[in-house]
């Protein structure tokens, strides 16, 4: 089956409305990028969505970027994942930028400080719930569940209480979890 | 500071995290603990500013580019956030047949999982500078359970905790 293959513009234009009106992180976004690639238009097969997922999910950084990258690629070559990445990202980082310098500058305002005050705890209680997002998919089972306990609770120990650094952190669970099968 | 060796630095930070919020540790460690380039106030208010709008989570390094060195720090943040994201390209073509492999699995999953560990202890210090009362401990509390619990936008409990905090202020609680 021949799949339909869109303008550069128009794939722009996808990815540009998905990842800037998508709140919630990379999950909705993938989501609704599935929908819309798979689904509707029919650009990329449910096979090619379920690769590009696997393997955003081991690449380094924003897996949501390096998923936009991949499904580009598969539709456009290298030029639609460019575009697909800088579409994704650009709009939003610029509107960061605005609300760091607000941020910032209504830092003498009382009144802006305790909204501020409020959304900084809100950070505080997200931060724990994206460890216990990233921890509670890898229990189940006594053998699962303490494999994943040494791994979690090795790498905080090692940070909290003796001050190591995060690449050797990393550097031994990965050292650790090539030898340690599951 | 340079602005080659802050890409450098944010760069490290977003090649050695497998999601968002990860390389918050790293980004921590360097910025705050080892070169006093940010204190842990202004590096809460950058994780604020990236998750209150849409886009990727990893976007709050814009926001500590942009503490560090500016708009070309932000630039310069922006582009050590889009850069592993083109390593993926390699990948899908060589390695993708690989990728269910169950030792890879277990190595990925080892990073997730020491990830975890370390930005629960990096969120330790950021926590102590929010709580500064039972006002700002039942936020972060019920931030928790809400995200944990329920499939609640985080955008969303910004702005409800923004609003808690003004109407304390307000009516003085």
């Amino acid at each position: 089956m021949i799949r339909p293959r869109p303008a550069l513009a128009r794939l722009t234009q996808v990815f540009l409305v998905i990842g800037n009106t998508t709140f919630g992180g990379g999950n909705p976004t993938m989501a609704a990028l599935q929908r819309e690639l798979v689904d509707r238009r029919g650009w990329i097969t449910q096979e090619d969505y379920a690769l590009a997922y696997a393997l955003a999910n081991i690449t380094p950084g924003t897996n949501v970027l390096a998923f936009c990258a991949a499904v580009a690629d598969l539709i456009l070559g290298v030029r639609g994942a460019i575009a697909a990445v800088l579409a994704v990202t650009v709009p939003s980082a610029v509107l960061a930028v605005l609300l760091t310098y607000g941020y910032e500058s209504w830092r003498t305002n009382s009144i802006v400080m305790a909204a501020i005050g409020g959304t900084v705890a809100a950070v505080a209680g997200m931060m724990w719930s994206s460890v216990w997002r990233l921890v509670v998919p890898n229990l189940g089972g006594l053998w699962k569940t303490a494999r994943a306990m040494v791994f979690f609770g090795g790498a905080f120990l090692a940070a909290w209480r003796f001050g190591v650094t995060p690449i050797p952190v990393i550097a031994v669970a990965v050292l650790a979890g090539l030898l340690w099968k599951e | 500071m340079n602005i080659l060796l802050l890409y450098l630095l944010l760069l490290k930070a977003t090649c050695t995290s497998f999601s968002g919020l990860a390389s918050l540790p790293m980004v921590r460690a360097d910025f705050v603990v080892e070169r006093h380039l940010l204190t842990d106030r202004q590096l809460n208010t950058a994780v604020v500013a990236g998750r209150t709008g849409p886009g990727p989570n990893g976007l709050y390094l814009v926001s500590v580019g942009y503490f560090v060195g500016g708009l070309p720090g932000a630039a310069v943040g922006l582009l050590a956030v889009m850069t592993p994201a083109f390593f993926i390209l390699p990948m899908m073509y060589w390695i993708g047949a690989r990728a269910n492999s169950p030792r890879i699995r277990g190595a990925i999953r080892a990073v997730v999982l020491a990830s975890a560990g370390l930005l629960l202890s990096s969120s330790l210090p950021l926590a102590r500078d929010a709580i500064t009362g039972g006002l700002s401990l039942a936020i972060v509390i019920v931030t928790f359970l809400a995200l944990c619990f329920t499939s609640v936008d985080s955008a969303w409990m910004m702005l409800g905790a923004a609003a808690v905090g003004l109407a304390a202020k307000l009516l003085r609680i």
